[in-house]
């Protein structure tokens, strides 16, 4: 019996499928709660191209004046466009409409403090308890604020912050010729406008159409750009970009359509971003450890911290880190632009890294150390998660144990990282090695252990 | 004992002080429930100018989206330029979010169903009954309404009225407009400038915090700026509306601010004589003018409970070409031509029609009706006491007309008066009427029963 969560009210705010389970008046309620933690000063309000975008963000717009908030609407544009605007407009906070890499009946309140940050883990905390004591500010009929429409800026401050950590000018010169599949989500228009005008790109784009639907599944994964390959090959471009609906993810096919590994990607990032800027690198512990090598090679350290964008952030925040991000879900988050997953930085670092070394994609990505990975899930019923752990750690008696996102245990010849999803009654398996052979060993060995458990 | 009420759910909708009673929950859940309620098709959304209302606006664009439903967005206009567009649109109903004539810290949602039409009581309790089951029709993100901005709805509603009157001899008039800092300035202005209106406008800049004055229709307000003006300004007829124009008042060239119980009895006058229609259909509480201006025309009058659903309800028992003009004592007028909407800009366009019709000055006008008295007390009293109050004044006046429609009304020849239980105070309302001089003994001797119970 599968239990799917259909509605998550959580410490990440609130997700679910539209309809019957997020509804307007979950939205405005959650919106209220935010618009009484910000103490109803400005919140800046925008979304992603899903079809229930524009009805949440009147149930938000709703709950947040309902507070008496000012709202300033900056209508469809990606997460990190609207993130980098927050901080730059003397908001108490921004609300965006996404559900990310979701498939298109999910939609979600991705809430943001001042700063254009996710709240820290302790703030959410609070912010949940106040919505579910449901005691809110009420504003009066002379305490009800306007809204603000407000399209231009944003997208002109986040090319702004990009660009000043590039030659743009090079990048013109260069005349790259690129492919971008922007899966007609928030992204899409910005992102002609960054590539072909900005940029100076001969533009090969598909599905940058932001009032059509989702043509692929929203999460941009090898196996799912066929579209993307197909289109660098056949127009023989230098390099290929795929966004998700809300333009913080990024994946990257070289120019032999081939469609690279999300960490490998991070891995070139990280690599350019510390030729940039020296400081501490920090990623998931999911992420590869090829991102361990392109630090070292810097001469940079490696932090760790739970799955988790907001996790991520809070500890590059701590350690004033120089990149970070999260390797299998394909964010890149460079703080010198902002404290957010950003595929305009990605795509902009990734053009000029092909200049700087004068490397095609596909010879940049070769060049990276070979490591060999597998994900995976199986399902698991409550009450069974201990003993199945407990199992894991006996097994392997010689392992390093890393306890602060689930399991990790570091071995020798590779590591295996196993958690609960947030989401699915599903833990998540992860396992890496130098060699297919001794990866197939250690996945294999756990997903016996699990089935015998 | 309950006090000063803040937020009022009935049949009539959705009502309440923004903030201390009537909150977002509530926007949401009524306007999901007439999303769940209604038949197919889209809905024509529009508002008045109160701050509050584009919060409301935002959570009934949200609830009808979710349910379903495509929205047409009129923005800011009155409430019957919301009516006529719902049956221009073709719609399946409509939503007018605004408080009339309650100060700018209420506000309010009203509902209609297709043709721009009030909701019949059976309707309208469906409604509630959706409202309080809070089980909502949300669709699946395929099916998500999507909201439309429709910026033509004051000039099509012109239209209308210009088939009706004859707008252009009008233009002789010289009319002053208190709009109240609402919707008819907008509509007033239209008609300037389309159709060579005359008019001096006071308290014409939408505001949505500070109204100029109480947004009340009666002859207190129309004495306060508008009728001392009218002789400086040389004006032919001064009109006063409500925020949301579905009311109005008037005063004379001469300065005379009239009450606002001559509004009905004068289109009465007007309109009996021009149509088939020889019914006047209003309630218990308005003046008895209204009978003796039929008697005039042969037209009888048709009494019915106070407030507008009682209206409605009375409306469906008549064939529309049997009713001459339904209203209230209020102001608040409406016509058969116009689909008995209440409307303040053709309630106007009416009685300018009427001075145009007699050449007569509007002083002479109202001069031609005799002088009704009317005395108004009000008593707090628990809802406990009520029955027994209502019981016993039937049987010390045994000797009147009694009516038991909506409290109690008795009539004697000559005056009348009327007990009923205030909507929205825990109070009884005491009114009474006498042609010619105040009604004294008979007022006294009422309220003085009345406060034997409190």
């Amino acid at each position: 019996m599968p239990r799917e969560h259909l509605l998550k009210i959580g410490v990440s705010g609130i997700r679910g499928v539209v309809g019957e389970f997020l509804t307007p008046q979950l939205a405005s309620a959650f919106a209220q709660a935010f618009g009484t933690y910000v103490q109803a000063r400005r919140v800046v309000v925008g979304r992603d191209t899903r079809a229930t975008g524009p009805m949440l963000q009147h149930a938000v717009t709703c709950g947040l004046l309902a507070a008496g908030c000012e709202v300033v609407d900056v209508g469809v544009l990606p997460t990190p466009t609207i993130q980098i605007f927050i901080a730059s407009t003397r908001a108490g906070g921004g609300i965006a409409l996404t559900a990310s890499h979701n498939p298109p009946e999910y939609n979600a309140l991705k809430l943001f403090n001042a700063q254009g940050l996710f709240f820290n883990q302790y703030e959410r905390n609070e912010l949940l308890d106040l919505y579910h004591q449901s005691e809110f500010l009420q504003a009066t009929n002379n305490q009800i604020r306007r809204i603000l429409p407000h399209y231009d800026t944003p997208p002109r401050l986040h090319f702004e912050r990009v660009l000043a950590h590039v030659d743009a000018e090079r990048i013109r010169a260069r005349r790259f010729h690129v492919a971008l599949d922007g899966v007609n989500g928030a992204g899409s228009v910005m992102s002609v406008r960054f590539l072909r005008d900005i940029l100076g790109c001969e533009l090969e784009a598909i599905s940058v159409d932001p009032s059509k639907p989702f043509p692929r599944v929203a999460e941009p994964r090898p196996d799912t750009l066929g579209a993307l390959s197909d289109l660098v090959r056949r127009t023989h471009c230098d390099i290929g970009f795929a966004q998700d609906p809300d333009g913080d993810r990024l994946a990257v096919a070289d120019e032999t359509g081939r469609v690279l590994d999300n960490d490998d990607v991070l891995a070139l990032v990280v690599d350019a971003a510390l030729e940039r800027r020296p400081g501490d690198v920090v990623v998931n512990l999911t992420t590869s450890s090829v991102i361990d090598d392109v630090a070292a090679a810097h001469g940079r350290r490696v932090l760790r911290t739970p799955v988790g964008e907001a996790n991520v952030v809070e500890t590059m925040q701590a350690v004033d880190a120089a990149i970070g991000g999260e390797g299998s879900n394909g964010g890149v988050i460079f703080p010198a632009v902002h404290l957010c997953r950003d595929s305009y930085t990605g795509m902009a670092f990734l053009l000029a890294r092909m200049i700087e070394t004068g490397l095609t994609a596909s010879e940049l990505a070769n060049r990276l150390p070979r490591y060999y990975r597998k994900l995976g899930k199986v399902g698991f019923e409550h009450g069974r998660l201990g003993p199945m752990m407990q199992a894991l750690e006996d097994a392997f008696p010689g392992a390093v144990l890393e306890r602060s996102d689930g399991l990790k245990l570091l071995l020798p010849e590779g590591w295996i990282h196993v958690r609960a999803s947030n989401t699915e009654p599903i833990l998540r398996l992860a396992a890496e090695a130098r060699s297919q052979a001794t990866l197939d060993d250690l996945y294999g060995q756990v997903l016996r252990l699990f089935e015998s458990t | 004992m309950p006090g000063e009420k803040k937020l009022r759910i009935s049949h009539v909708g959705l009502r309440g002080v923004v903030g201390t009673g009537m909150t977002a929950v509530h926007v949401l859940d009524f306007a999901s429930a007439f999303g769940t309620f209604l038949g197919p098709g889209h809905v024509v959304v529009g508002r008045d100018p109160r701050a509050s209302g584009t919060m409301i606006r935002e959570g009934v664009f949200a609830a009808l989206a979710a349910t379903g439903r495509d929205v047409v967005s009129l923005g800011i206009v009155s409430t019957p330029v919301i009516q006529h567009s719902i049956r221009r649109l073709d719609a399946a109903g409509g939503i007018s979010i605004g408080a009339s004539h309650n100060s700018a810290e209420w506000n309010a949602l009203k509902f209609f169903g297709p043709g721009g039409v009030y909701l019949s009581t059976a309707e309208a309790g469906e409604l509630l009954d959706v409202y309080h089951l809070r089980k909502f029709s949300f669709v699946d993100w395929r099916g998500v309404g999507t909201i439309r901005h429709d910026t033509g709805a004051i000039d099509a509603y012109l239209d209308q009225l210009a088939d009706v009157f004859d707008l252009a001899a009008l233009r002789r008039f010289k009319v002053v407009a208190d709009c109240c800092n609402g919707t008819s300035s907008l509509i007033l202005r239209r008609l300037q400038e389309r159709f060579g209106f005359s008019c001096v406008f006071i308290n014409a800049e939408i505001e949505g915090v500070d109204f100029a004055h109480e947004p009340a229709t009666n002859a207190r307000m129309v004495g306060l700026q508008l009728a001392p003006l009218m002789q400086p300004l040389g004006a032919d007829a001064g009109f006063l509306f409500d925020v949301d124009s579905d009311r109005v008042a008037i005063a004379t060239e001469q300065g005379q601010a009239v009450s606002e119980e001559v509004v009905l009895p004068m289109l009465a006058d007007y309109l009996l004589p021009r149509g088939p229609g020889k019914l006047v259909i209003t309630n218990v509480s308005t003046t008895a003018l209204v009978e003796e201006v039929a008697a005039r025309h042969g037209g009888r009058v048709v009494r019915i409970p106070v407030g507008r659903q009682a209206a409605m309800d009375a409306l469906l028992t008549y064939r529309a070409e049997q009713i001459a003009v339904a209203g209230e004592g209020t102001g608040a007028v409406m016509m058969p031509r116009f689909r008995f909407v209440y409307d303040g800009i053709a309630s106007m366009l009416a009685i300018l029609s009427m001075m145009l019709e007699r050449n007569e000055p509007l002083s002479q006008i109202v001069a031609g009706y005799p002088r009704y008295s009317i005395l108004k007390g009000e008593v707090p009293l628990s809802a406990q006491r009520i029955p027994a109050l209502m019981v016993s004044l039937r049987d010390r006046n045994a000797g009147g007309r009694i009516s038991m429609s909506d409290g109690i009304r008795v009539d004697f020849p000559g005056k009348w008066f009327h007990v009923r239980v205030s909507q929205t105070e825990p109070i009884v309302r005491v009114i009474c009427e006498q042609r010619g001089e105040p009604p004294e003994d008979l007022f006294s001797g009422v309220m003085e029963h009345v406060r034997s119970f409190a």
